[in-house]
């Protein structure tokens, strides 16, 4: 029953107070009245809230006693209420896609809150272009897509691993893919975890176990995504699998291979500190329980001799002929969740690490407490393996930092490391759980040797949590001493001993203490290859860099993309169990889609008039999700569009050289008008 | 209360909230409400080292409360030695030696200058620079095969006119020195 | 290459060696220094009693550069940070350029933002190269062991300096040193002010903070420390009597520039390098060298 809008388009027009949130700043009522006698406008009215029972009502009624056949609503980003008052028209008997929105809030009284005149000014405009697109809206007709009731999640910390475990448990087929040999993530280098100082991998391993045993979970290790095409209910991903050069399933994990290599490299695991061999198993509670070979390092891979795992291993797992291939797996709907990479220190070079060997980052602690970890859980200083007597932790590392003074030096002071180490330009956000690690280490320290002299930098302690303060607590009681006083520099002495200088701001004292260790608490910085995977989900990132989630209060843990989540650190840092609570969020939202027979798609994408085409293929080459190909037709070559793969970017329209293009709801005409309105002198 | 209260606790009864602002509109302050009292800057100034008067996170802090007198006539936003080593680790890039720079361009506006300073100021305006070239060091300059320099550089004196601190320095046109 | 060399107030009146040492060995490196008599002060001392001033008479000096098309290099590291500073914020900032000409104009002159600024011993490092300066040298000095100051403003703010070294991990001059065959001696206090700077204000902290990097270079047994800066100079030269003088200690720590050691390593003759009018004079490094 869509109204026939060849007939002349009778628009109403509603201009939003939204409280004091616009009216605060713009001058509704002028507003208002600037619209009046618009081309086209039979009504204007302005609401204190559209989006209320009344406002919605006011427009229902309005399109039936008006007969209108196009609604402008000037209010908030359509990205809150497009979907409102599309589903408000549809009731109404109007074509949804006859709605316009002027957002008058987000680009005008929220930005110009010092100017009113010219918010005002600025929403007139905002108004008077979205009526004069109005006017051109053409009725769409939405397609139905399939809804596959299947989930991937990406990214198996702890935070992939419990989404997958909450869906697998729902009955949905789910798949984690992990790029490392093993899913676990950071919690799995973790010796113990705060408040309650559990065994990290005691709590995690079970649940790892879980994961490998939950018939509705498929595990892809040593996977990354490539490519991800479609929509909603109906993705399509690209799936590469490196190779592992041992069978999965033959392999038993019994090791053999591994003592018999004789290839040592340093283990990344152990963050450098220790080593392995070239085929490895990166923990002992692995999950796949499958050894893997570094290709980079093992002697027949990189020189063609050796074989001796090949030899030793009874199961014959070993394949050397493997290789990388791509996976296509189909999905209703994603879960985003790559985790964090810890920040690298040596972007802050005054504190030396990477040049002071008893300079170490907090994720190195847990490697070096740890009873699995280089020193078997002997707390020992790198430089010279001594137990450290005096251990001193800084806080804020690379976390609360707007700028350190300095500019990107060209020297470089030690490239060592490598690139596992993260990212080294310094965070203006806090990373949310550096006091509560630094108060564990501490913690820890004290534990192990009482006599120890511990003292912690800080800049504020942070331990707002179930159980923080009290564990913050304790830890003073332990005798552990926190200065509030950041640290400029530390030096290195020539026994190896580091002296911090810091202003005690309590005490008003300058302070120049020596220690026999300093841990740097390392800040939680986004995932290595994050800018470039969000660019492949089309995904967007906050001003921090991570992920950004749907709504900052109401839609945490989805994104702006529909049928795809947010699960951990990668929407921002958090502790463990902020990160499972999402992953059970994310996993909500991601059964509540995949339970759906089918859902409506928008109508975005080309129309291609293949009278016009000529085949030039500079739409294909521009496409950004490969969603336009020229094929041959009878007629010569002509651009069809793919439309699963169409986001509706509008690339192809805006670069066809002969206007053989046309984007639905954003024609050339329609687009125009508005830009002409806007830039009318009134 | 008041009468009982001894002179070594010093207890601050008016702030002027606009200081900080004051601070921030003059070239080198703009950062300074950023500043959220780490000590970075202090723990490594090795004049807040050795003179107990002069500690720079101190100074900040005094100026976002508004001790505005306090802080412009004292003579410890003198004594920073502009090394930058603060400004390099300042994690909230408050540029602390711009930011003294700028309480002390607004000290000599109120009348508050260091008389070292002046005297350099001074000599500038007479000589183009800090230290006269006589004809004595020219002729040892010549005698080293090195180029002769011109005695007074006169332009230099009317750059003071345009900018005003010739007026400021000569007490005039409201200038208060 | 060619560059207006800013001479500031001090070098030409009181470190005159320094002068004579850059401009002979720049001769030598293919790198031609012109003299412009008209520069006056860089504006640095002023900057902090009156910032519209400083800017004032720092563009100027860039101005008197531009009328001859050269860029700027300069011997003393405080004049570097100023004119650097200036020269980055009117090549970036049109109203402020704006404004400046017109100030600019009442003196007749006009300044379009196209000079660059850098320090004599940063064109070594940068533009001349390590290889060449490497090449050039006919005398290693093997038998030196000098320990470099580097001063604040030759690397600080970085921001205005592109990174070309790092303030926290220094390294250009003791590579340089290292260049001249010399050992660079590395010490604790190595990143640390002079002082200088408020010398006038209280000299009793000014003198300490120089005299802390004495103590730490004279017991790391270096022949000398390597200087960039005029105002530095002041403090570890003219001053070392006074603060040894107050201590009951005599240093005896020849204070070189770098161009001189760069002339010594290069077969230049002391003479010509000025070594004896140094405020220290360095009779024993010489005797050690002929
Ligand atoms: C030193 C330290 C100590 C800590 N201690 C505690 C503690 O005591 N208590 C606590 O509650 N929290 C602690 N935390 C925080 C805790 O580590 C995190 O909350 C938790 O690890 C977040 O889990 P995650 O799954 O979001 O991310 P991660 O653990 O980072 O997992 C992300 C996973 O995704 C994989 N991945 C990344 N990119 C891709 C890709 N493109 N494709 C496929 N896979 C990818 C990674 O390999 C990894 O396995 C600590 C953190 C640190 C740094
Ligand atoms: S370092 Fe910066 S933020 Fe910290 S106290 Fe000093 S000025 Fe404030
Ligand atoms: S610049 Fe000033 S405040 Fe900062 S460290 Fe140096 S002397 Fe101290």
């Amino acid at each position: 029953m869509l109204q026939d809008t060849g007939k002349e388009p009778r628009i109403g027009v509603y201009v939003c107070h939204c409280g004091l949130n616009i009216a605060g700043v713009v001058d509704v009522e002028a507003v208002r009245e600037s619209a009046r006698f618009l081309e086209g406008v039979v009504v204007v009215r302005d609401n204190r809230y559209t989006c209320s029972e009344v406002g919605q009502k006011g427009i229902a009624d309005d399109i039936r006693e008006f007969k209108l056949n196009r609604v402008v609503v000037a209010s908030c980003s359509p990205r809150l209420h497009e979907k409102t008052f599309r589903t408000l028209l549809e009731k109404s008997g109007l074509n949804p896609h006859l709605l316009e929105m002027a957002n008058i809030r987000e680009h005008c009284s929220w930005v110009h809150y010092d100017n009113h005149e010219a918010a005002t000014g600025k929403a007139k405009d905002l108004v008077r272009s979205s009526v004069a697109r109005a006017r051109l809206l053409q009725p769409l007709a939405r397609t139905k897509g399939r809804v596959l009731p299947e989930v991937m999640v990406i990214g198996g910390g702890v935070a992939g691993i419990s989404a997958a475990l909450y869906l697998g448990g729902m009955g949905i087929k789910t798949y984690l893919v992990e790029k490392e040999p093993s899913i676990g993530g950071h919690m799995a280098m973790l010796d113990k975890t705060f408040p309650t100082l559990d065994c990290s991998l005691c709590i995690l391993s079970p649940k790892m176990v879980e994961v490998a045993e939950c018939e509705n979970i498929k595990i892809l290790s040593y996977s990354e995504v490539e490519k991800v095409e479609g929509q909603v209910g109906d993705f399509r991903v690209q799936v590469r699998r490196k190779p592992r050069y041992v069978n999965e399933e033959k392999c038993v994990g019994c090791g053999d291979c591994a003592e018999k290599c004789p290839v040592k490299v340093k283990d990344e695991f152990n963050r450098n500190m220790g080593t392995r061999k070239a085929i490895y198993i990166p923990f002992p509670q692995a999950i796949p329980p499958a050894y893997v070979i570094d290709e980079h390092n093992c002697r027949y891979l990189t020189q063609g001799k050796c074989k001796i795992c090949q030899a030793v291993c009874e199961r014959g797992a070993i394949e050397y002929d493997q290789t990388s291939y791509v996976e296509t797996i189909e999905v209703g709907a994603i879960i985003v969740a790559t985790g964090f990479q810890p920040y690298d220190p040596r972007g802050l070079p005054q504190y030396g690490y990477g040049r002071f060997p008893n300079v170490i980052t907090s994720l190195d602690f847990e490697r070096l407490i740890c009873a699995d970890g280089p020193t078997y859980g002997k707390l020992k200083r790198p430089g010279d393996s001594t137990v450290p007597k005096r251990v001193a932790f800084i806080q804020c590392v690379g976390s609360r930092n707007e700028a350190s003074g300095g500019a990107e030096y060209k020297i470089d002071i030690d490239e060592e490391m490598g690139s596992s180490a993260g990212s080294r330009d310094p965070k203006a956000y806090c990373s949310r759980v550096c006091c509560m690690i630094t108060a564990k280490q501490a913690f820890m320290v004290k534990e192990k040797y009482p006599d120890a002299e511990v003292y912690v930098y800080y800049i504020d302690m942070r331990t707002a949590g179930k159980g923080f303060e009290e564990f913050y607590q304790r830890g003073r009681h332990e005798g552990i001493v926190f200065l509030r006083g950041k640290p400029g520099e530390i030096e290195e002495q020539e026994d190896g001993c580091l002296r911090v200088v810091s202003e005690d701001l309590d005490s008003g004292c300058i302070l120049d203490l020596v220690f026999d260790m300093v841990v740097l608490a390392q800040g939680l910085t986004p995932p290595e290859g994050l800018v470039e995977f969000a660019q492949k989900m089309n995904l967007s990132r906050s001003e921090d860099g991570f992920l950004m989630e749907g709504h900052p209060k109401l839609r945490p843990a989805e994104t702006a993309i529909d049928g795809i989540y947010l699960a951990g650190c990668v929407q921002f840092p958090k502790d463990i169990p902020d990160s499972v609570a999402q992953a059970g969020a994310a996993a909500a939202a991601a059964a509540v889609m995949c339970s759906k027979e089918s859902i409506e798609i928008d109508p975005l994408g080309p129309v291609i008039d293949d009278k016009l085409c000529i085949g030039c293929k500079l739409c294909e080459m521009l496409c950004p999700y490969g969603a336009i190909k020229v094929e041959l037709t009878d007629k010569g070559p002509k651009a069809k569009s793919i439309e699963v793969a169409c986001k509706g970017c509008g690339v192809c329209g805006a670069s066809c050289s002969t206007k053989a293009i046309t984007m639905k709801h954003y024609t050339d005409s329609q687009l125009t008008a508005q830009a002409k309105a806007i830039l009318e002198v009134v | 209360m008041e009468s009982v209260r001894r002179k070594d606790v010093p207890v601050v009864t008016v702030l002027d909230p606009k200081f900080k602002y004051e601070v921030a509109r003059e070239p080198g302050g703009e950062n300074i409400k950023y500043c959220f009292q780490c000590g970075t800057c202090t723990s490594g100034c090795k004049v807040a080292e050795l003179d107990s008067k002069y500690n720079p996170r101190k100074i900040i802090r005094m100026v976002i409360l508004g001790m505005r007198e306090r802080v412009l006539s004292g003579d410890f936003i003198w004594l920073c030695a502009t090394c930058y080593t603060c400004h390099e680790r300042c994690p909230q890039d408050v540029r602390i030696p711009e930011v003294m720079n700028a309480l002390k361009n607004i000290a000599v506006r109120e009348g508050y200058i260091h008389p070292a300073f002046r005297a350099q100021a001074e000599l500038i305006a007479g000589h183009g620079r800090l230290y006269e070239v006589d004809g004595f060091a020219n002729e040892k300059r010549t005698d080293w095969g090195l180029t002769e320099i011109p005695q007074g550089c006169p332009e230099v004196a009317e750059i003071y006119g345009i900018t005003g601190l010739h007026d400021l320095l000569s007490g005039g046109a409201g200038g208060k020195v | 290459m060619k560059m207006a060399v800013f001479l500031g107030c001090t070098v030409p009146v009181r470190n005159l060696s320094y002068e004579l040492s850059a401009k002979r060995v720049a001769g030598e490196l293919g790198l031609e220094l012109v003299d412009i008599p008209d520069f006056s002060c860089c504006g640095y001392p002023v900057k902090s009693v009156h910032h519209e001033t400083a800017y004032l008479l720092a563009a100027r000096n860039l101005a008197l550069a531009e009328e001859r098309g050269l860029d700027i290099c300069t011997l003393c590291s405080a004049c570097t940070s100023v004119l650097t500073e200036v020269s980055r914020e009117l090549a970036t900032n049109e109203i402020l350029l704006d404004e400046t000409c017109k100030s600019l104009g009442m003196l007749g002159r006009q300044y379009s933002g196209k000079v660059k600024v850098k320090h004599f011993v940063r064109v070594l490092y940068e533009d001349i190269g390590l290889g060449t300066i490497e090449k050039a040298v006919k005398r290693p000095l093997d038998m030196f062991r000098i320990a470099s100051h580097y001063g604040c403003h030759y690397l600080k703010p970085s921001k205005i300096y592109d990174g070309f070294d790092h303030p926290e991990a220094p390294e250009s001059l003791d590579r340089l040193v290292a260049a001249t065959g010399a050992f660079p001696v590395d010490y604790r206090t190595k990143k640390d002010c002079c002082g200088g700077a408020i010398l006038g204000v209280d000299e009793e902290t000014a003198l300490s903070m120089a005299r802390a990097k004495l103590d730490d270079i004279s017991n790391r047994g270096a022949d000398a420390i390597n200087l960039i800066c005029p105002f530095c100079s002041v403090m570890y030269g003219a001053n070392q009597r006074k603060i040894g003088a107050g201590l009951n200690v005599k240093y005896d720590l020849p204070i070189l520039y770098y161009p001189q050691i760069l002339g010594l390593a290069m077969g230049i003759s002391h003479e010509e390098l000025g070594l004896m009018q140094n405020p220290i004079r360095p009779r024993a490094l010489i005797a050690k060298i002929s």
